[in-house]
């Protein structure tokens, strides 16, 4: 009963941001926004598989381009709405997935996730030597200017994805509370209990991979009307294997909720960083999020106030406070001097920063270790010209722009910080009262 | 299609080249994967590591790629003793290795990819070296040196590891931690220690692998991905924690490929090491000379 309510809700509230889209009256908002929703449901999928089982899925975009290349082949031989190329392509990654869990995952789970990450290379192979299907050079896809009720073709594609974002979420969430996701659970905690009080694992398993594969082709089936033009590397591409993890690493894996947070946000922010910036930054702001909370938040946003102490006590090891906090200075280095937009990005890193300096300087007895990221983000983010006292001078003197003398500036201060942060303490560190 | 006999023996022999090289490029993973249970799916980004890192300084200095990832290897040790701290404290002591330890090894592999093409785009380098181009001719058999040698140093790779692994009680650690960590706390051993070692001479092998690899091909930052799919294959094929296995697997694999790149095209070798991946789980999941 309360699934048909919270189904009710998300059709509600999936209603109001079709509305507000169409309120805006700009066909890019529909662009970004089927971007986004598809990584609602290229998220949500891959949490049915990784996050509620345990099983690392790293072929989402072999997934994904598998239900592409099905509306590819289909709309060569006999064109059919792309509803019902959705529901094929959905069955055919389906299929694809109940076949490779069916040979890895009676196994060892890490067989499982190198086979997934093999699988996009070797399906990629096929495509790239398949010619009905464009081959390496491609294929083209017309897309109709208008259809019949909504208008403006864009604004039809987005409202499929925006009803298979409320299906993945509803599919996903009933999963949660019924006899499957606990049988689910059971397998992400302890597998070899759960097989031994008489969990159907192995059957179990296979339905959580035939049914994120059939979801993450569903998602890529119309994406050939979407993008025109399909060739392999972009039906394969990176991007999307790496965000259908780092989304709902970063919101949350235990419930439906977290790779919608995650999708949403990091969807959101990579829209801002690849029209400002550039599309190898946006991968690597990905990557980097994706690593930091994996050390950081284990449950992501959701669980961030809950896991506290796990961020303390993994910051107590000087080799993870290094890492984590030369891997978020890296992204200054190409996002400053970028203009407005890759400024409020870099905000994100600088507060990652702070956050770091701060537990690791409560952990070591060094409460001023934040002073060195808040000095370096006041730096990076203030307005600096030539005009500006110190700075100005130090550039005229070394005739470097003005840019490239923050830049150094910031780096001697985070360099200066690092070592504080390392530098051994003439007593032991106690442990943080807890 | 000509099935002449040059053709078939030329085949074999580059397999077994390009085998020799796999061999390389997979003892590290075989160490990692095989002996530690630890799923490093960024071991091809440290290999792209040390491509870039022996084009540097052959381009600036001129010094030979393989002399290069030696003098490196000091630096790629540390460098995998460090992550390894980091994935002990932060997953394996946690028991999160399985979900997470995974993403986090392949957000390493992507930021390291992407650093790569940020700062040196996506062009194809390569280095320079005296045994790149000629080749030795013997009757109707063709070695390209650029094979060869890379081959020869895989080859002198392995068998230093294999003596280090069975004659030193560093090396039998190694191949105990695996097996019973308590037993060899009782030696006196300290378990995270010894897989600190392990783990880095896995990473320190990068660097040797990865100058072979600028050797024989020209590298842009997303090569490593394609050896991914290899390197487990192999590794799966040869027997988890064997190194001899893996050597075997290697040549296996090299040959196939070869074979395939001859009689079918090289647009279709990258399936292969899939299809040997996926025979092999589904047939003998324990490999050719597994525990």
């Amino acid at each position: 009963m309360r699934t048909r309510v919270f189904l009710l809700i998300a059709i509600a509230a999936a209603a109001v941001v079709f509305a507000a889209a169409r309120a805006v009256s700009n066909d890019y908002v529909f662009f970004a926004g089927y971007t986004v929703l598809q990584f609602i449901v290229l998220a949500t999928a891959w949490n049915i598989l990784g996050g509620y089982t345990g099983y690392v899925n790293f072929g989402s975009a072999a997934f994904f381009a598998l239900g592409a290349y099905s509306t590819v082949f289909l709309h060569k031989t006999y064109p059919l709405p792309i509803p019902v190329l959705i529901v094929i392509g959905g069955a055919v990654s389906g299929v694809v997935g109940l076949g490779m869990g069916y040979l890895t995952l009676r196994l060892r789970g890490a067989f499982f996730a190198i086979a997934t990450l093999a699988l996009a290379v070797v399906l990629q192979t096929l495509v790239v030597n398949w010619d009905y299907v464009g081959g390496s050079r491609g294929a083209y896809i017309i897309r109709p200017n208008e259809i019949a009720l909504i208008g403006p073709y864009i604004q039809y594609l987005f409202l499929l994805m925006l009803a298979l974002a409320v299906v993945a979420l509803a599919t996903a969430r009933g999963i949660e509370r019924s006899q499957l996701g606990y049988g689910f659970a059971t397998i992400r905690d302890d597998e070899l209990a759960a097989e031994a009080s008489g969990v159907p694992t192995l059957r179990l398993k296979l339905v959580a991979t035939t049914l994120s594969g059939a979801l993450m082709g569903m998602a890529g089936a119309p994406f050939p009307y979407y993008i025109g033009y399909l060739q392999p590397s972009s039906a394969f591409g990176l991007e999307y294997a790496v965000n259908s993890i780092a989304m709902p690493m970063i919101g949350g894996t235990t419930s439906w909720i977290g790779p919608l947070i995650g999708a949403i946000l990091l969807g959101t922010l990579q829209q801002v960083a690849t029209v400002t910036i550039s599309s190898a930054v946006n991968l690597l702001i990905v990557g980097l999020l994706l690593v930091d909370f994996v050390i950081i938040a284990p449950n992501g946003i959701v669980g961030l106030v809950k896991d506290r102490q796990a961020a303390f006590t993994t910051m107590a090891q000087p080799p993870v406070f290094s890492l984590l906090y030369i891997l978020n200075l890296l992204p200054m280095y190409f996002l400053t001097g970028q203009g407005q937009a890759a400024q409020s990005i870099d905000v994100v890193f600088w507060a990652i920063l702070l956050f770091v300096a701060y537990t690791r300087g409560g952990l070591i007895g060094r409460p001023w270790l934040v002073v060195f990221p808040a000095a370096g983000a006041l730096l990076g983010v203030a307005p600096v010209s030539s005009t500006t006292p110190v700075i100005g001078t130090l550039a005229a003197a070394t005739s470097l722009d003005v840019t490239a003398v923050v830049l150094a500036a910031i780096t001697v201060i985070q360099l200066i910080g690092l070592v504080c942060g390392l530098a051994p303490k003439p007593r032991l560190a106690e442990a943080p009262a807890a | 299609m000509d099935l002449s006999f040059d053709l078939i023996i030329n085949a074999l022999i580059a397999g077994l080249l390009l085998g020799g090289f796999y061999a390389a490029v997979t003892i590290g993973v075989s160490i990692s994967f095989g002996i530690l249970d630890i799923v490093n799916i960024a071991h091809p980004a440290f290999i792209i590591l040390g491509s870039y890192i022996a084009y540097i300084v052959n381009t600036r200095l001129g010094i030979d790629p393989i002399v290069i990832s030696i003098v490196m290897l000091p630096a790629f040790y540390l460098l995998g003793a460090g992550v390894y701290q980091i994935y002990y404290e932060a997953f394996e002591k946690r028991g999160q290795e399985s979900l997470r330890g995974l993403s986090f090894f392949f957000g390493l592999l992507f930021v390291t990819e992407v650093m790569l093409i940020l700062i040196f785009g996506v062009d194809y380098r390569y280095v320079e070296a005296w045994y790149i181009g000629p080749s030795w001719r013997l009757g109707v058999m063709d070695f390209p040196l650029r094979m060869l040698v890379p081959c020869l140093a895989a080859l002198a790779l392995f068998a230093a590891l294999e003596l280090f692994l069975s004659r030193t009680f560093v090396g039998r650690a190694i191949s105990a931690v695996a097996q019973d960590q308590l037993a060899l706390q009782l030696m006196a051993a300290d378990p995270i220690r010894i897989k600190r070692i392990a783990f880095g001479i896995s990473i320190a092998t990068t660097a040797v692998a990865g100058a072979l690899l600028i050797i024989i091909q020209p590298v842009e930052p997303s090569v490593g991905r394609e050896y991914i799919g290899r390197v487990f294959a192999i590794c799966v094929l040869g027997g988890l924690g064997s190194l001899p296995g893996t050597v075997i697997g290697a040549m296996l694999l090299g040959v196939l490929e070869s074979f395939t790149a001859t009689f079918y095209g090289p647009s279709w070798a990258p399936a292969v090491a899939f299809g040997v991946l996926l025979l092999t789980l589904g047939f003998r999941p324990a490999g050719l000379l597994g525990r």
